[in-house]
């Protein structure tokens, strides 16, 4: 799990308490922000949680403002004003709708495009376009990166992940296209260099930059002499490579633009990949809240684990895989322990919350510009549902968003139509996102 | 048991779906023997039609056409062959009980059973007489292990710039399938970089260094020999040393120490320099107004040298009355190295030399141009147009405009091969004249880079691209296989291959309960992981039969493995060759398995059960369906785990597919979650025996092997299945089944050795051809 030398724990808690405890500094504010006050950019992300959870404990009874937050929830109290809890969003996509089994697969794949992915096990997947970077196509070109992809596992296994299904539709949420998807970066070193630059105040990076711009000419030559021979799947994958050495040139052209932004003062670079969940996950959330509050990208996803995860949280004393778990058939103690994993997830949510919610900007928080999306594709993974979804959002979206309530919305809303309403407060008005049947109404 | 016998056991075994999607499963394979030969004609309109009047024409004919599916347009066998994907997606959706739907009528397992071996049967059917559809493999990036390797060849060095890279994406089994491998800007930023850090350490920027005068800091005394005063310099006064050290390149320097005496009685102060083994000596007659300078020539090696100044004669007068006057003292106002003159050209790398060289006499452009060339080819693994190598050698020329070194400028233009798609893909064009859809044998150099990515994950070496260059690599093919495998790189193929196939990587991510398993610890797992290698490694190497895997009865352990399982005699870190107890033989009792496919605290036969028919046998149970409702709770499950399971297998929905996994789980009910033997689980006697669903009974796993290696032809399929799946990167289709019946038929006249499987994947048609998409310029 170490990459470089060995470090002990302690130096990595001070390197992430470093990232936690940042002092605000009126220096630290985004270019953006600090020469026009009034336009505080609104960001989004979404935090991805696998199986669904364990709804009896997770759906508030009232609804409205006056709710009782769920043992699940019970993490949430400090920002209970701050957050939405939505029920009754589905996601069909997920369901077999004629595919038969691959539950899991399908809900990664449709969570965020609200397509159907194609039953493959390798040729021609094919899921949608994600929320996410419909808005990072959208709105990319004004931070240093479109989007962020972060995840916790790497996956090492074998095999078909899920009856049928690609491993890929399991392992990211975020697709460019409806044939690319996009990887998770797991180690927060490697993320910090992405947000920061491998080699800040590096004094030839005009330099490099140039250099680098002229090896994407020269191969995109070579590339497009190649397309005119290729036909079929292999067009494909070059229309692929051609894709993305534009996306690389249009970001070295921005990077002249916007130059490299520096980590606050204090920050320390994360040097390894934590062997502890809980510490792995709360640097890729002080890693989110830092991309946000530099301004560094808008958008980004988060999957606290891959869809089908069984990892084995043992720190909450559950010796069993998350997927092992939630396969209860009603064994008590397996739902106790279902419960147990949901709520800890939530716990990690109320952490990234916490942390945006503490950094001043503008004339509030953070967190005030945010719409920070949790849930997961699958309702309960006992039943692999995809009926009412565990959904949270959190964050006033530059107050657009009227929070602090339960809300619940009539059968079948697709959860595509909240995605369409975080767009349309995002500044990426899109009339349709997979099975979206309109805008998502009542948030505000 | 007579071969009948058999035959139905491998039927009800075989019970579903292969990585040949639904075109068999359920009848005995063809080959060998060819179809029909020994099994009666499948009674197409005996057990097929009636099953389909009965369950689906209702919505999917009599002129209806539900789902734009109508089946009754089908009237014989032919018909049905020739839409063979129509009719596996039909076997695949009975099969998975997915129709008819749930609110109709449900046919019995049996009428499921017999209408689905006649589909089967007739679909099996593929005519391997005419023209044949090769198939197509996806344009092909490198991926991870691909990338590592092919770098280390290419330059000569194992950077491993890939360990960064995000995680390659695993469709059928594998990693390496062209049509998962996709790219997004996140990966080819870090191609980009990892190119630029690989020539950053492979071809060196560096001059001879350039003589400097250093004058040297940080001057220290022996042990009171001296000290440094203030307005005077550095002072011995007593017999000892001064001394000062720096890094000096490999050349010759000139030593000067600037000194000067202040002499007490009638001696002139003397003294030495010694720098390495070199040492003179000085009498210094030099006064603080016009201090001497002693030099000293020398040819150091590049290192830290050290200049050493000794005081030989210090004296005190004891007539002088003044303290400060009374002692002959050194005093050194400095030290300057001055160097290095005729200093040796600088080391390059071994990388460098080989990436850079090229013929003495030639003009730089000339000279870049050779050395793109070479590389390129090599990289690009096929000759290259000139043309090609022009535009590679663009940025070459803009950086001499700009007024670049020569090194630099060669190191963008190679830069611009390692991000080519040439490069970071495996590109094989159709030729121009090919017919769409028709199947033509694929060029040589595309024929040494499924060889070498096939048994190396790398790309070819010297001889596989002469013997391409020369047209001679096909008729030279078995020689090369067998060539290749003795190479160290075939390790890959184990690694990857061996790695995949018994999806022995996903014993990194397994997590024993410490509790339960206070034993288990990483030396373990390591040990579990070696074992199961270099016991593929050695059927591999020994050229075995590949029945071995299910059985032999030696395998490799250390002193750690070998106490976990009960072997006495064995010392140390080191594996070596061992007899197994009679418990234990094959890949099916290895610790490595039987760990992978348990729970954290306890086994999992439903885990193991399910292994045995993805892996071994290729017949993949269906998977669960989507809405299994609860059991109810009202009794609380007690007893064994087999009597809880057995309570669980009441449901019939669950039933059908765990009377096949459960049963051959349960076998191996005596190895513990970490493949340790046991007489008892907890309180309970283990209880191995099994039914398997056609009613062969069986205690414990060596009469289960037995059974198993029975159903060879099954074996020996998945495997053929699973290796071609890899050989190719791509998933196999319902035409690809008589290229696996050749190869079949051959592993079965050679004693099934290993060799036969991998010369014969090598020599098969979806390896040598490719069909042409006829999408043309």
């Amino acid at each position: 799990m170490t990459n470089g030398g060995r470090i002990s724990r302690r130096t990595v808690l001070r390197g992430a308490g470093a990232l936690v405890a940042l002092p605000f500094l009126e220096a630290m504010l985004p270019r953006s922000t600090a020469t026009a006050k009034a336009e505080v950019p609104r960001r989004m992300a979404f935090l991805y949680v696998p199986i669904g959870a364990h709804m009896a404990n997770w759906t508030p009874k009232e609804e409205g403002a006056d709710y009782e937050l769920t043992p699940t929830l019970e993490s949430l109290a400090p920002f209970q004003k701050d957050v939405l809890v939505l029920s009754g969003l589905a996601c069909d996509k997920a369901r077999p709708n004629g595919d038969g089994a691959g539950d899991h697969a399908r809900a990664g794949g449709a969570w965020l495009t609200g397509c159907q992915p194609r039953k493959t096990a390798g040729a021609n997947f094919q899921a949608g376009a994600s929320v996410d970077q419909m808005a990072a196509n959208r709105l990319g070109d004004q931070t240093r990166l479109p989007s962020v992809e972060l995840g916790i596992e790497r996956y090492r296994g074998t095999g078909n992940c899920d009856s049928g299904y690609s491993c890929v539709y399991e392992h990211t949420v975020a697709w460019r296209s409806p044939t690319s998807p996009l990887p998770t970066e797991v180690n927060p070193k490697l993320v910090f260099e992405r947000l920061f630059s491998a080699r800040p105040n590096d004094p030839d990076r005009v330099k490099r930059n140039e250099l680098r711009a002229s090896v994407l000419d020269t191969v995109l030559e070579d590339a497009r002499g190649l397309e005119k021979q290729l036909g079929g799947a292999d067009k494909e994958k070059l229309d692929q490579y051609l894709s993305c050495v534009r996306e690389l040139e249009l970001r070295i052209a921005r990077a002249e633009k916007l130059p490299p932004v520096q980590p606050p003062e204090g920050t320390v670079k994360p040097q390894i990949v934590p062997a502890d969940y809980q510490e792995h996950c709360r640097l890729m959330c002080d890693l989110l809240v830092l991309a946000f509050q530099t301004d560094v990208t808008r958008i980004g996803t988060f999957m606290l684990a891959r869809e089908g995860s069984d990892i084995q949280y043992r720190t909450l004393g559950i010796s069993e895989g998350h997927h092992e778990c939630t396969h209860h058939r009603g064994k008590k103690e397996l739902i106790e322990k279902v419960c147990k994993i949901n709520k800890f997830h939530v716990e990690q949510f109320a952490y990234l919350v916490g942390k945006l919610n503490a950094i001043p900007e503008g004339d509030g928080t953070l967190l005030d510009s945010c719409m920070i999306a949790y849930g997961s594709g699958i309702e309960d993974g006992s039943m692999h549902s995809h009926t009412s979804l565990p959904m949270l959002l959190a964050g006033k979206g530059g107050g657009s968003l009227k929070t602090g309530r339960h809300l619940r919305y009539p059968k079948e809303t697709p959860v595509t139509n909240l995605w369409l309403a975080m767009l349309d407060r995002m500044g990426a008005r899109t009339e349709k996102l997979g099975d979206s049947t309109g805008i998502l109404e009542g948030l505000s | 048991m007579t071969p009948r016998h058999l035959l139905v056991a491998a039927i009800a075994m075989a019970s579903i779906l292969s990585c040949f999607a639904a075109s068999r499963g359920l009848d005995a394979p063809p080959a060998p023997p060819a179809p029909g030969k020994d099994a009666p004609a499948p009674a197409f309109t005996k057990d097929l039609v009636p099953f389909l009047k009965t369950h689906c024409y209702t919505c999917h004919g009599n002129g209806k056409n539900r789902g734009e599916l109508t089946l009754d347009k089908f009237n014989d066998e032919a018909a049905i062959q020739k839409n063979p994907k129509v009719w596996e997606t039909v076997l695949q959706r009975v099969r998975n009980g997915e129709m008819p739907p749930k609110e109709k009528p449900r046919p019995t397992a049996a009428e499921i059973d017999s209408a689905l071996k006649s589909l089967d049967a007739v679909l099996a059917k593929v005519d391997c007489t005419g023209t044949r559809n090769a198939g197509r493999v996806t344009l092909h990036r490198l991926n991870r292990a691909e990338y590592n390797n092919t770098i280390r060849d290419l330059v000569g060095v194992d950077f491993k710039p890939a360990a960064d890279f995000t995680n390659d994406d695993v469709g059928y089994g594998f990693d390496n399938i062209g049509d998962v491998l996709s790219l997004s800007p996140l990966l080819l930023e870090k191609y980009l970089a990892a190119a630029e850090s690989v020539l950053d350490q492979t071809i060196v920027i560096a001059d001879t260094p350039k003589p400097t005068k250093n004058r040297l800091g940080g001057i220290r005394f022996s042990r009171g020999a001296g000290e440094s005063r203030q307005g005077l310099g550095s002072v011995l006064f007593a017999k000892g040393d001064l001394f000062a050290e720096s890094f000096c390149e490999e050349g010759e320097y000139v030593i000067r120490v600037e000194a000067f005496g202040l002499p007490v009685g009638d001696e002139p102060v003397r003294a030495t320099v010694k720098v390495g083994d070199t040492t003179k000596e000085f009498e210094i007659k030099a006064t603080q107004a016009e201090p001497a300078s002693l030099e000293l020539n020398v040819n150091l090696k590049a290192q830290t040298n050290r200049v050493t100044v000794s005081f030989l004669n210090p004296f005190t007068d004891p007539k002088i009355e003044d303290k400060a006057k009374k002692d002959r003292l050194l005093v050194v106002r400095g030290i300057v190295v001055d160097g290095p003159y005729n200093a040796p050209p600088p080391k390059l790398p071994e990388s460098h030399r080989r990436l850079m060289a090229h013929k003495a006499d030639l003009e730089p452009r000339e000279a870049a141009r050779a050395i793109v060339e070479r590389f390129a080819t090599r990289a690009l693994r096929r000759p290259v147009k000139a043309a090609e190598v022009e535009r590679f050698l663009k940025l070459y020329d803009k950086s001499e405009k700009s007024g670049e070194r020569f090194e630099y400028r060669v190191r963008l233009a190679v830069c611009c091969v390692l991000v080519s798609p040439h490069f970071l893909f495996r590109v094989e064009l159709d030729p121009p004249d090919a017919k769409a859809g028709t199947a033509y044998p694929i060029n040589e150099y595309e024929l040494a880079s499924r060889l070498s990515y096939f048994f190396w994950s790398s790309m070819p070496d010297d001889e596989l691209f002469a013997l391409a260059a020369k047209g001679e690599l096909r008729k030279d093919l078995e020689a090369q296989v067998k060539r290749m495998l003795k190479d160290l790189k075939s390790s890959a193929f184990v690694q990857n291959f061996a790695g995949q196939w018994l999806t022995l990587r996903k014993l990194a991510n397994v997590n024993p309960d410490p509790k339960v398993f206070p034993n288990f610890d990483e030396d373990l797992r390591a040990a579990m992981y070696r074992e199961t290698e270099l016991f593929f490694d050695v059927i591999l190497r020994e050229d075995r039969s590949i029945l071995d895997f299910l059985d032999a009865d030696f395998s490799f352990v250390n002193e750690r493995l070998a106490k976990h399982y009960g072997i006495e005699g064995v010392k140390g870190k080191e594996f070596r060759r061992v007899k197994l107890p009679d418990n234990r033989g094959g890949i099916l009792t290895q610790a490595s398995i039987l760990t992978l496919t348990s729970n954290s605290t306890r086994t999992a036969p439903v885990k193991r059960g399910k292994w045995v028919l993805d892996q071994v046998l290729n017949t993949p149970p269906p998977p669960p369906p989507p809405d299994v409702p609860n059991l109810p709770l009202d009794k609380e499950l007690t007893g064994s785990l087999r009597q809880v399971m057995e309570q669980h297998r009441v449901n019939p929905l669950c039933a059908s597919c765990h009377q096949r996994m459960d049963p051959i789980g349960f076998a191996f009910e005596n190895f513990d979650a970490i493949g340790a033997w046991r007489e008892k689980d907890g309180k309970f006697a283990i209880d191995a025996s099994g039914v398997l669903p056609d009613g062969k009974a069986f205690n414990g796993p060596a009469e289960l092997k037995a059974i198993l290696k029975d159903k060879k032809d099954l074996f020996s399929r998945c495997l053929a299945e699973k290796l071609l799946t890899y050989a190719l990167g791509r998933g196999l289709e319902h035409y690809d089944r008589c290229a696996v019946d050749k190869v079949l038929v051959a592993l079965d006249k050679n004693d099934y050795r290993f060799s036969t499987l991998l010369v014969e994947t090598v020599k098969s048609e979806p390896f040598q051809m490719r069909t042409a998409t006829g999408k043309k310029p």
